[in-house]
């Protein structure tokens, strides 16, 4: 099947049932985007498909199949992604960094979507796991992407 | 005087009251007459085509999600099954001569697969669901002896005697119960109906016993009808912490909304796009249904499709509502629903094809009955295995991560979104099947039927 991953299209050889991390990461050697549950739980495998955050753990390829898919590789390539990426350097939220490419994908998704989201929806969106505990990090780097100065 | 008119009359009356009870005593322990008496089959002459015949028709039957412990040899029994009056186990049929059914006769098996009584002439617990295999063709059971006989390997073990205490341990009352709601006849073609059809009716009625979790049950524990001249047939039933949905034509509970080939897709893959195998069902498919030729599924289907729903018990027909989950942040629920279920099931609720079951118009969704919704969220889905692949995508359990509240929060917001409309479920309900899905809880579910 063909994909549009990061503005190029792949052929790729894999079953409909096939998670995207995977064709992603084994066939496609973008090894950026991490596995960490293979259950939707902890946002590690977060990316982009048409704008939107998904966690390609538990996306069967097929269904993205005509749609624009953007991993962490390319995200500096987007506007808002590109901010994103800076103001996580400037504040260095990130410890041993396993969950921060999720984190920036869901902070990029709610700053394009909505690019002065109230608590609740950082709150709401903002959910991926971290074990270092670097949270107060990622609430401060997004109140700042926010326009909020440190909250 | 008077005392030798008493004598007398006691006399009169003490004679009725012998003969009742005589006949009594020999209703409840006499050995039903099987129609297979004068068919028995040497052992050693059993055709190998008739025993692969037979192993087909212990797939249909789904013997051995009974008769086996997971890790155990197939057949050997040990199965656990709790009840009110203490745990019954599933007992060896393999044909081991000394634990298992070895030195059985074909008429043996017959009376305890079609009428429920061993050997010895004590009654089966109905948990055996002999009132369904009742109604299996000759040809069948003769086939299933074949396959027990010589196409399954005999294993010593023997079998774990039932926990009731005397004196409701006896077994003949159940002689009563038989003779009250089992009919004993193999099941008759109606010549109203094409082929097809009797055959989906055999095969749902007879080796199938869909009825078992699917048709509420009565005070007795009896299936409320055993085919479609009932109305509570298949129409759908709690058991066990799982709400086992309508079968019959009903938009919102049943297939109503289910084409045939949907029926067989789900029965043959365990998935389509209205649903995923799930609870009792995921044992089922992986053990019986996925093993039914496309005929018998396709048959299956027909018959089910032919069973008229219930409006009144069903409800205004569901429609689909265009919302997404995020615009409801304010709604108790919607923010659990966002970060936890919406990455598989969709902010639209819909899913993701036949992957990711939708939300929007699930039967769990849409049924009075919220056990199902609970129990799936409390503790996850087991592995669905089709054709020896496990499933990519599973249901993971909820139980550490979220609280009897925020259960209960999430799946009223569930079962009042996108058109569904369904009672709410409170904190409560959520917290007794915690208690009682608890592994290592002290009164674990027990026989739960209605």
């Amino acid at each position: 099947m063909e994909l549009r991953i990061n503005q190029k299209t792949y052929q790729v050889d894999a079953d409909a049932d096939t998670p995207l991390l995977w064709v992603i990461r084994d066939d496609l050697g973008m090894t950026g985007t991490k596995y960490g549950c293979g259950l939707a739980q902890c946002g590690a495998c977060s990316v982009l498909v048409d704008g939107n955050v998904v966690r390609s753990c538990v996306t069967p390829v097929a269904g993205v199949v005509g749609r624009e898919v953007t991993t962490i590789e390319a995200i500096e390539s987007d506007e808002v992604g590109k901010r994103v990426v800076s103001t996580w350097v400037d504040l260095q939220v990130a410890q041993c960094g396993y969950c921060q490419s999720g984190q920036v994908m869901a902070a990029t998704a709610l700053l394009k979507q909505n690019p002065k989201p109230s608590d609740a929806q950082i709150e709401a969106a903002m959910v991926n796991l971290c074990r270092c505990g670097t949270y107060n990090a990622i609430h401060a780097a997004v109140h700042e992407l926010a326009g909020k100065g440190d909250a | 005087m008077n005392n030798s008119r008493f004598a007398r009359t006691a006399g009169w009356l003490a004679v009725p009251c012998l003969v009742a009870a005589g006949l009594l005593a020999w209703y409840v322990t006499r050995e039903p007459v099987s129609r297979l008496e004068t068919h028995q089959i040497a052992v050693a002459d059993i055709d190998p085509a008739l025993v692969a015949r037979g192993e087909y028709v212990a797939r249909l039957s789904d013997c051995v999600a009974c008769h086996s412990v997971p890790g155990g040899a197939p057949f050997a029994g040990g199965l656990e099954m709790a009840t009110p009056l203490g745990s019954i186990h599933a007992t060896n049929i393999t044909p081991d001569t000394e634990t298992g059914i070895g030195h059985y006769s074909l008429a043996d098996f017959d009376r305890a697969v079609r009428h429920g009584v061993a050997p010895d002439s004590r009654r089966l617990y109905p948990a055996m669901p002999y009132p369904s295999y009742a109604k299996l063709s000759d040809d069948d059971v003769r086939a299933l002896y074949a396959f027990f006989m010589k196409g399954v390997a005999p294993v010593k073990q023997a079998n774990i005697p039932s926990a009731i205490p005397f004196p409701l341990n006896l077994r003949w009352p159940i002689a009563l119960w038989n003779g009250v709601f089992v009919d004993a006849e193999p099941y008759a073609a109606k010549p109203s109906q094409d082929e097809q059809w009797n055959r989906g009716a055999y095969l749902v009625q007879g080796a199938g016993h869909c009825g078992s979790c699917h048709t509420p049950r009565g005070l007795a524990f009896n299936e409320k009808a055993l085919d479609e001249s009932g109305k509570p047939y298949l129409a759908g039933a709690l058991l066990d912490g799982w709400y086992a949905p309508s079968l019959r034509d009903d938009h919102n509970t049943g297939l109503g909304r289910w084409s045939e080939a949907e029926i067989v897709q789900f029965l043959k893959t365990g998935r389509n796009k209205h649903a995923v195998v799930y609870g009792s069902m995921t044992e089922a498919f992986n053990n019986s249904t996925q093993f039914m030729s496309d005929d018998d599924l396709s048959a299956i289907a027909h018959y089910l499709k032919s069973l008229p729903g219930d409006r009144e018990r069903d409800g205004a027909p569901w429609q689909y509502q265009a919302v997404s989950a995020a615009q409801r942040l304010d709604s108790p629920g919607a923010h659990t629903y966002v970060t936890r279920c919406a990455s598989c099931h969709g902010l639209d609720g819909k899913g993701q094809s036949e992957w990711m079951p939708p939300l929007a118009g699930a039967t769990s969704a849409l049924a009075k009955e919220s056990a199902s919704a609970i129990n799936i969220t409390l503790n996850g889905s087991q592995r669905v295995v089709a054709a020896g692949v496990p499933d990519a995508y599973r249901m993971p359990a909820f139980r550490e991560q979220l609280s009897d509240q925020q259960i209960a929060e999430v799946l009223t917001f569930m079962r009042s979104t996108w058109g569904n409309q369904s009672t709410a479920v409170d904190a409560q309900t959520v917290g007794k099947l915690r208690e009682h899905t608890d592994p290592a809880s002290s009164s674990p579910i027990i026989l739960q039927m209605r």
